[in-house]
Parts: structure tokens; sequence; C-alpha cells
């Protein structure tokens, strides 16, 4: 008859046994690899480790190497010099689960119908702020606000063309969480395009194993949106130039979508009706421009009679229905902070349903009561400058010394308007292999979606990753990096 | 419906042409000179170098190669080629992938050259013709033709008469290129009427391709 001491300790025996062998794999693999098994790995996530275990690391150098030899470029001034340079680029690529997708597919949809009929309302009859939903006051004072179109609606009354919204994943509660609404000119979208079609050919066994979700449709996502907006004629890609941060992407696109890539001056507006100079003289109409700058820097005319850039005569050929703007002019006003912070309020309003998803925890020190809270508690939030984009203007708390906190809350309290404060939110890391180590680092995530006939999420998005440890802000403004994103089936 | 070029791609196309051509040309007008010089003939390279109106002066071969690629003068390699990287980043969206590659490749090699403290190698010299001949290769592969590949080889035309001029070559094979120049003008404006007279009834060639140029490419 077995001892009862002696069974419990072979199954010590046992589980110690299975416990030492898994440790001497974890270790070997670690040797080869240089690279650790994801702590909470899920079952997506051992599929990639697996094939990723099996390939030659050392082809990551070819990423560089591609972004290099094709100029996959951002350009940035520093010290009064032009630089071009390619931004940083992460091998291991964030993985969402197709089911998680949907969700947050869903979610945008919502939201961008929602913003689309807010614009609409605003700049027609302004309901929303007849109803008190949003204060006249709060509106007025947004800088991306235009009086001058109230009264004009666009094309096919879509406004919210293409638009980047930015999200980040809650670790606390497991939730996809909206940090920023960018419907004027969001940028991006080429480096994961352009990354991805390296990716399948440098390592092709991830796609042929893995179920993920192909993601070359983009360019015709937005040839389709133009043509469904297009007032007769063809479609430009308006740039403003060779020196821009992101011409790379603008040349790009129009590669891909089949528009016309133009500077202003090769626009010209003759009885309100815009058309493309050809190098022969001709002159052929123009149906959709998908503007890559600011309103304020497309017509001299209308916004800045100084300006030496912009197409004289644009917004009256627009306002006159004969060209179509993407994103519209004005849309400005919903890449506001403060605006952002009743967004959940406009979904209700407009769609009578519940966000699918959540905005960061906002405070609005315009109302008494969100004063008050961010007066007492400013040394965990977030303060954003409503105005700012591209990481600038953005303040952590608990970064700030009691001086600098003192002095915040004395610029906040003299212009309420001009900020929010947001919980931090503790979301995500994601895996970085950097310098041959696996490290955790914050990121973010752009989603695209697009507006024409109906709204489009692309299947894919910029991941941008920080460079630094514990560094929240992740921008390519700021020099962060990216990765692409697999939105994946098991 | 005719292909949609804006001025200013159409001429850094014919501008890319152009430049291409002029670094192989001379390149190999260099590597003819690098080699008279070493035992045959040491003022082969200030010869050369007349011809494109510069006074270039060296010590010997090595000295005539670095002098040559990187020196401080207008026919200078590496500026041409920055050039010609330029004008790939502005017409890109109108220019064979893989040729794009290429160039911006090219460029990245000749700033190392450029830069680096080391003699100029004649194995470099090689490989930048051998890029340069994958250029021409990537863009005479496509089979249907658009206008932004009759600029570029308009520009590569061009350039190769003005080159044939310099060195006074054989006067019926650049009346041949000539003539290729016409047939592309009619391609791209056939209304225009643009063509350059014959050899011998131009006085002055590069003047007559110029003006060609400036109304075959209307800028406003």
């Amino acid at each position: 008859m077995p001892n009862s001491n002696s069974f419990a300790h072979d199954y010590k025996l046992v589980i110690f046994c299975i416990f030492f062998i898994f440790i001497m794999l974890q270790s070997t693999k670690e040797n080869i690899l240089g690279v650790y098994m994801l702590e909470k790995s899920t079952e997506m996530h051992d599929r990639f480790w697996e094939i990723f275990s099996q390939q030659d690391i050392k082809k990551i150098d070819e990423f560089k190497s591609y972004m290099d030899r094709f100029a996959v470029n951002f350009n940035l001034y520093k010290d009064g010099n032009f630089i071009e340079q390619s931004l940083p680029f992460d091998v291991i690529p964030r993985i969402i689960a197709k089911e998680e997708f949907t969700k947050i597919e869903k979610g945008l949809q919502h939201r961008v119908t929602a913003l689309n009929l807010f614009l609409e309302d605003l700049y027609t009859d302004a309901k929303i702020v007849k109803e008190g939903i949003i204060p006249q006051e709060f509106v007025d004072s947004a800088s991306g606000y235009l009086k001058e179109f109230v009264g004009f609606s666009p094309s096919k009354k879509v406004r919210t063309h293409i638009n980047g919204i930015d999200l980040v994943k809650d670790s606390e509660d497991d939730e996809w969480v909206i940090l920023e609404d960018n419907l004027r000119v969001p940028s991006g979208v080429s480096y994961p395009l352009s990354i991805r079609d390296t990716y399948r050919k440098i390592y092709p066994e991830f796609f042929e194993k893995l179920k993920i979700e192909p993601i070359k449709n983009y360019p015709k996502i937005i040839t389709d949106a133009m043509k469904h907006v297009n007032t007769g004629g063809i479609n430009v890609l308006l740039t403003p130039g060779r020196f821009n941060s992101a011409y790379y992407e603008h040349s790009y696109l129009a590669k891909e979508s089949g528009a016309q890539l133009v500077r202003a001056h090769e626009l010209v507006v003759i009885d309100k009706k815009v058309y493309f100079k050809n190098y022969n003289g001709k002159k052929v109409l123009v149906g959709a421009i998908y503007k890559r700058r600011d309103d304020e820097f497309i017509d001299p005319k209308f916004f800045n009679p100084e300006s030496l850039i912009g197409v004289p005569g644009l917004i009256e050929a627009y306002l006159a229905g004969n060209v179509a703007l993407m994103n519209a002019v004005g849309n400005g006003v919903s890449d506001d902070k403060g605006i952002y912070y009743f967004v959940p309020k406009m979904i209700k309003y407009y769609l009578g349903e519940e966000p699918i998803l959540k905005n960061a925890p906002t405070y609005l020190p315009y109302f008494k009561e969100d004063m008050d809270y961010v007066m007492n508690n400013m040394e965990k939030l977030v303060i954003k400058d409503v105005a700012e984009a591209g990481g600038y203007g953005v303040l952590f708390g608990h970064s700030m010394s009691a001086i600098q906190i003192q002095d915040l809350k004395a610029t906040i309290i003299a212009n309420p308007r001009r900020f929010i404060a947001q919980e931090l939110i503790e979301f995500y890391d994601e895996k970085c292999y950097l310098n041959n180590e696996l490290k955790d680092r914050k990121a973010d995530f752009r989603a695209y979606v697009v507006m024409g006939e109906d709204v489009k999420v692309w299947n894919c998005g910029l991941t941008r990753y920080a460079l630094e440890e514990g560094n929240y802000l992740v921008n390519s403004s700021q020099g962060e990096g990216f990765k692409d994103t697999w939105v994946m089936e098991l | 419906m005719e292909q949609l070029l804006t001025a200013n791609v159409a001429t850094n196309l014919y501008w890319l042409g152009r430049y291409l051509e002029r670094t192989e040309e001379t390149l190999y007008e260099i590597n003819k000179a690098y080699d008279a010089i070493i035992d045959i003939d040491k003022d082969a390279g200030v010869k050369l170098y007349k011809k494109f109106n510069i006074d270039l002066e060296y010590t010997n071969a090595s000295d005539f190669l670095d002098k040559a690629i990187r020196g401080v003068h207008d026919a200078n390699i590496v500026n041409i080629i920055t050039q010609a990287r330029e004008n790939t980043i502005i017409c890109r969206t109108h220019i064979d992938f893989e040729a794009f590659g290429e160039i911006i490749e090219l460029h990245t090699l000749l700033q190392r050259i450029s830069k680096s403290p080391l003699p100029i190698d004649y194995k470099d010299i090689d490989l930048i013709l051998s890029l340069i001949s994958e250029i021409w290769c990537a863009h005479t592969k496509r089979g249907h033709r658009k206008s932004s590949d009759y600029f570029f080889k308009l520009g590569k035309l061009a350039e190769e008469v003005d080159l044939r001029l310099r060195f006074d070559r054989n006067k019926s094979v650049t009346e041949a290129i000539i003539k290729d120049i016409n047939i592309i003008l009619n391609l791209l404006n056939p209304d225009a009427g643009l063509q350059l007279l014959s050899y011998d009834e131009e006085d002055d060639i590069m003047e007559s391709i110029n003006t060609v140029m400036k109304k075959l490419i209307i800028e406003d």
C-alpha cells in the first residue's frame, strides 16, 4: 500500500521537474533570441512568438534599409536645419484580436458619424447649441470654429472624410479609451502601409501562417470617399510641398490613390471653378481636393491676404459647390480638446445611444465644479492646452514641481477655457525590441476612419510607442517610434 | 486620356534624366582620363575638365579621381547626384518604384564616398555606373510609355547632345538623337509644332533645346 507521504513527495518532485524543464526551455529560448515570452501572452501572441522564434533576427536590419532606400521619411526642422529622417520602427507588431477590433470599429463608426452630424448641425441650424448641450460661448471660442461658414453645407453633407482617432487601452479595466479626435489633417497612415509591404517580404511566414487582416485597401477607401463627394472633375491631393514634414505621405497617397499631387500654385480658380494646370498649359477641372494643410493656408483671398501660399479663390469655388474639400473647412472646432469633452453627449444627442467607446475622464475648468476638482487634484492629472496638437501643450501633474503647479493653476484660473484636465490613464505597454532586448514602452493607437458613402474603419492603424521608458507622450511629431498593427483572427 | 503632369513634375523628370546621363557619361570619361594619367598622359584630366570649363588641378591619378568626384567645382559628381535625388523626391509619384530606390541608394553611396577620409576607390565608380544602368533598365522595362517617361527620356537625350557637342563626337549620331528629341516633342505636345532644326541649321543647339523646353513646359 502506498505511503501517503511518499505520494506527496513524488507529486512535488513531478511538479518541480515540470517547472525546471519549463524554466530551462525559457532560458534556452532567451539565449538564442535574447527575448522573453510575453508575461500575459494570449493565444495570438503565443502564435506570433512561436513563428518569431524561428526567424532570423538579423533580418530586422532590413526594415531600416528599406525605409532608407525608399526614403520613407518624416521631415523635421531642427535648429533651423531641414532634416529628413526615418521614423524609428519596432519589429514587434501590436496585435489586436479581430473580435476586439470589431468593437473598436463599431465605436469609431458611431463616434465619427456623430461628429459629422455635429459639424453639419453646428454650421447650419446649431440645434445642439440652441438646446444647451454645448455652450455657445464654448463654440465661439474654439480656435477652429469658422463663423464665415455658417449656413454652408458641403458636398453630400460629408465633413469628416478622413479622420485619425487616437486611442489607448486602459490596463485597469481592459477597455479602449479615446484620447483625441483629429478631424482636420490626420497624418501617419503611410508608415504602417509602407512597412507592411516590407514585413511581408522579410518575414512572409507570419502572413502565411496567421490570419492577419490585409490592409492594402486604404488607398481604395480614400479614392471611394473622394469619388463620393467629387463635384465633377479630377481628384487632387494638395501638399504644402517637398519640405513639409509629411511630404513622403503626400506623395505615397497620391501615387496609390491616383490623385494628382499638387502645390497651391498648380491650381487656379476661374469663374468659381478649380482647375489643375497641366504642363502643356491645358486646364483640367478639379472635383475633389484632399487638402493636407490647415484651413488658414488654403486661400489667401479668403483667410489671410498677406499669405503667399494657398489657392486664391478656392473658398469661393467651395462655397459655390463646385469643388469638394477633404476634410471640410471648419472641422478644427471638433479638434479642440474642449469640444472633445462633449462628444459622448453628441453621440447621445444625435444617435440616441450611449457611446461604445469611452472618453478619458475629462474635466473642464470652464465649469466651476470641474475647476475645483482640477485645483485640488492637479498632481495626478494631465493638463492639455485645447488648441495644441502633435503632443505639444501637454503637462503631467506628477512630473511638475510645486512652483510649476502653482503657476499653472494661476494660468488656468485666468483662462479656464484654454485647458482641459484628464485623469492619467495607465494604458498598456507594448513589447518593443530595442537594442536587442525586449522592453516595455507606452504605446497609443491612431485609427483611421474614412467617411464616404458609408463610414469605414481601416483594418490597421498607427501604433506609436515612446522611446523612453515611462514616457506617456507618444507622437510622431515628438520623434517617437511606430510599429505595425495586426488585426488577427484566431 | 493623356497623362496629367504638373510643370514642376515635368521639369524635375527632365532634369533627372539630364543629371543621370551627365553622371554616367562623365564617369566614363573620368575612367578613361584616370587610366591615361597613370602612365600615358598626365594632363588627361586637365583636358577633360577644360571641356566643362573647369581648371582642375591634381598631383596624380588618385588625386584626380578624388577631385573629379568630390572636388569643389560645378561638375562635382556628389552634387549632381544630390540634385538628381531632389528631382526624384519631387516627382516620385511618376517614377518607377525600383528606379526610385536605386537613385536614393546612389545618393547614399555618394554621400558615403564624399564623407569618407579614405581615397576614392575606382570600384566605387563601377558601383555607381552599375546603379545608373539599373535605373535606366527599371525605366525602360515599362511596356506602356507615358508622358512622364518621355520627359525623363527627353532629359537623357538633351544631355547626350550636350556632351556630344562638348566632346566633339560623331555628327551623324548627334543628328539621330536630335531626330529622337523631335519625335518626343511631338508626342508630348502635338499641337505646338515644337521641333529642333537639323544639326547644321542650328546656330546653338543647346540654346534651342532650352528654348523648346520653355515652350513645352508652360510654368504658368
